[in-house]
C-alpha cells in the first residue's frame, strides 16, 4: 500500500484510491485538482498538509499510524473533518441507500426476504444517526471547551457496533438473499452500503488514531495542571 | 436428467445440477472409492426435500453460486464442478474440479469428501445443538447472564459460544445473529 507525502501528486493518490474523493472534499479540495503535488495543493488552499496526509494515509492504509498526531494536529481540525463526515453520511449516503432500498422493495415484489434486510438496515441507520448526533451535539462541543466526557468508550463501542452491523448487512445480501428481486437495484443498494461501510470503518480508524490520542493528551494535561 | 436415488447405503452423496456425462463420471469414481449411496438431482429445488438425509455434495458451479448460504457452511463436504479449467478452491472455498481436470485431481477431490463422510457425522461449520440453543436465546433478546442461567452453563461458556457462532456464520453483531435465527426458522 503506497504511503503518500507532500511530493506525491494528489491525482495519483485519487486515481489509485477513488474512495478518497469524499475524503478530499471534506478536507476542502474538490475534483479538477490538476497535476500538482499534495504539498502545493494544500498550500494554495490553506490546508495543513500534515493533517491532510495523516487523514489520507490513515484512510487508505489500515496499518498506517500517524506517529506525530499528538501536538501536530489541532482538535478543531480533526473535529471539523469528522463533523463534515457525519453530515455526508446523514445528508448523502444514508438517504442514498434508503432511496435505493425503497426502489428495490417496490420493484421486487414480496417473494424474497428483502423485508428482513430492510428492517436490519433501518435499525443500523437509526443507531448510526444516534451515534453521530450524540457526537456532534454533545461530545464534540464538550471537547471544544476542553472537557473530555467520561463516555469516550461508549462513543467508540457505539461506532464499533454500527460498523459490525454494516458488515453484517453486506454479508446478508451476499450470502443469504433469497427469492426474486430487481438485480440492478439490488446492486445499487449493495454498492452504496459497501461504500458507506468502507468509508465508515476507515473514519473510525481516524477517530482512534488521530482524535483519541489528542483527547488523551488533553486528559494528561488536565491531570498535570 | 431424471431423479435417481440409490437407497441401499446409509451415507449419501448428492449430485446436484451436473450434466449427464459429469454425473455418470462422478458416480463411477465415488463407487470406486467406497460403499456410498449417490442421489442425483437436476437442481437445488428437487434436492431440498432430501437435504437432511445427505452427507456430502457434488454440485455444478451455478447450483453452488445460487445457494451459497447452504453450501458455504458445508464447504468441507462439497465439491464444485466448474465449467472450464481453473484453479482449485482456496482455503475459504470448497474443492473444485473441472471437466478437463486430470483424473488424479478429480479422484483426490472426491476422495476428500468421501473420507470426510466416513470419518464423522458432524458437518464442520454447521451449528451444534447447543450453539443453536444459544443463538435462539440471543435472538430472543436475552443477556449473557440470562442465557447462562437458562442453560446452566457459565457466562464464559456463553461468550465462547457467541464467538464460535460469529466465526461459523461470519456475522459480527448480535442483531445480525438474531436476523440469521429468524431467517433460518430457529425462532
Amino acid at each position: 500500500m503506497a504511503i503518500y507525502n507532500k511530493e506525491s501528486k494528489l491525482s495519483d493518490a485519487v486515481l489509485d484510491n477513488p474512495q478518497l474523493i469524499p475524503v478530499i472534499n471534506r478536507l476542502g479540495v474538490s475534483l479538477g485538482i490538476g497535476d500538482s503535488t499534495i504539498g502545493s495543493i494544500c498550500a494554495k488552499a490553506h490546508i495543513d498538509s500534515d493533517f491532510f496526509l495523516s487523514v489520507v494515509n490513515t484512510f487508505i492504509d489500515k496499518d498506517y499510524f500517524p506517529v506525530n498526531a499528538r501536538g501536530t494536529f489541532t482538535l478543531e481540525k480533526t473535529i471539523d473533518y469528522l463533523e463534515k463526515t457525519s453530515r455526508f453520511y446523514k445528508m448523502v449516503q444514508l438517504p442514498n441507500i434508503e432511496r435505493h432500498f425503497t426502489s428495490l422493495m417496490m420493484r421486487s415484489g414480496t417473494d424474497n426476504n428483502l423485508g428482513h434486510l430492510q428492517t436490519f438496515f433501518i435499525e443500523m441507520r437509526n443507531q448510526l444517526s444516534e451515534c453521530l448526533t450524540y457526537e456532534t451535539d454533545v461530545f464534540f462541543p464538550s471537547l471544544k471547551k476542553g472537557i473530555v466526557l467520561a463516555d469516550m468508550e461508549r462513543v467508540l463501542s457505539g461506532h464499533a457496533e454500527v460498523e459490525a452491523k454494516l458488515h453484517d448487512l453486506l454479508y446478508f445480501f451476499v450470502v443469504h438473499l433469497r427469492g426474486d428481486y430487481d438485480r440492478n437495484l439490488c446492486m445499487a443498494v449493495v454498492s452504496s452500503v459497501f461504500s458507506l461501510e468502507r468509508d465508515y470503518s476507515q473514519n473510525n480508524r481516524i477517530r482512534s488514531r488521530i482524535l483519541f490520542p489528542i483527547m488523551e493528551e488533553m486528559m494528561g494535561d488536565a491531570i498535570e495542571n | 436428467m431424471q431423479l435417481r436415488i440409490e437407497m441401499d447405503c446409509e451415507k449419501r452423496i448428492a449430485l446436484i445440477g451436473l450434466r449427464s456425462l459429469e454425473s455418470l463420471g462422478v458416480r463411477s469414481v465415488i463407487h470406486e472409492l467406497g460403499d456410498l449411496s449417490v442421489a442425483v438431482f437436476s437442481d437445488f429445488r428437487d434436492f431440498s426435500p432430501f437435504s437432511v438425509k445427505t452427507d456430502a455434495y457434488v454440485v455444478s458451479g451455478d447450483v453452488f453460486i445460487g445457494n451459497m448460504d447452504y453450501f458455504m457452511p458445508r464447504k468441507q463436504k462439497t465439491v464444485v464442478v466448474g465449467n472450464g479449467g481453473g484453479a482449485g478452491g482456496g482455503r475459504q472455498m470448497p474443492a473444485m474440479i473441472y471437466p478437463d481436470s486430470d483424473e488424479s485431481e478429480i479422484q483426490a477431490a472426491l476422495r476428500g469428501i468421501v473420507a470426510s463422510v466416513k470419518e464423522d457425522d458432524v458437518i464442520p461449520g454447521e451449528l451444534s445443538q447447543r450453539e443453536k440453543e444459544v443463538l435462539r436465546l440471543i435472538a430472543s433478546g436475552k443477556l449473557n447472564k440470562e442465557i447462562a442461567d437458562e442453560l446452566c452453563i457459565s457466562v464464559n461458556t456463553v461468550i465462547t459460544h457467541r464467538k464460535n457462532l460469529s466465526a461459523k456464520l461470519g456475522i459480527k453483531s448480535a442483531s445480525g445473529l438474531s436476523l440469521y435465527a429468524i431467517m433460518n426458522g430457529l425462532i
